[in-house]
């Protein structure tokens, strides 16, 4: 039963992944893509270090160690 | 004679094309799904394509595309999936009942056991990965 309630509440929150992503693809649609959201994030700096860029680099090269390399 | 510069375009690199960088990446790819799970071989391999990737990712050698100045307030829609997926992963990863009730990568590693789901795990996370560099 709980296991069922985690693959639900994950299936659900891809599906809400998907759909905001689609939204924001429609034509004029004011909502940005995910592309457009880390695009943002990365333009952070403090001083002349792009915190925002090695933030989100760092991240994702941690998410792809921790699903294909353990 | 001068062009205005809104009607001028560069000209992308042979290898920032994607009949270049697509099989590149398929290649990686292939490689990185022969790899078994905690094996050095697969933590040497990421280290380097993740490594060399965030190298050029901090270098101003790519052509990057233009990054929103602000976000507008809809952006906060954004938030639903990301709340929903972080309460999941959140109360799974708290109450660490295993099997029971697993977490979102618990569920995801009998998936990845298979090579071909592993290679395309691989070919997700670098082509996201070449996008960000490009951002």
């Amino acid at each position: 039963m709980m296991r069922a309630l985690a693959i639900g509440g994950f299936a659900v929150s891809i599906v809400l992944f998907a759909v905001v992503e689609w939204a924001a693809r429609r034509e004029g649609s004011g909502i940005p893509s995910l592309a457009d959201i880390c695009a943002f994030v990365m333009r952070y700096e403090v001083g002349p270090v792009p915190v925002g860029r090695i933030g989100l680099f760092g991240f994702w090269w941690w998410l792809g160690w921790h699903f294909l390399a353990r | 004679m001068d062009h205005p510069r809104e009607l001028t375009v560069e000209a992308p690199r042979a290898w920032d094309r994607p009949v270049v960088s697509v099989p590149v990446l398929i290649c990686l790819s292939l490689v990185g799904g022969q790899l078994p799970s905690f094996s050095t071989a697969a933590n040497l391999y990421i280290l380097t394509t993740g490594g060399g990737l965030i190298w050029v990712g901090l270098n101003n050698r790519v052509p990057r595309r233009p990054a929103p100045r602000r976000l507008p307030s809809v952006a906060l829609w954004w938030l639903v999936p990301v709340t929903v997926f972080g309460v999941f992963e959140g109360a799974t990863f708290v109450m660490a009942a295993g099997d029971d009730f697993p977490t979102f990568s618990r569920l995801a590693d009998p998936l990845l056991e298979d090579n071909l789901a592993r290679s395309a795990a691989w070919f997700a996370w670098l082509s996201a990965f070449w996008g960000l560099v490009r951002r």
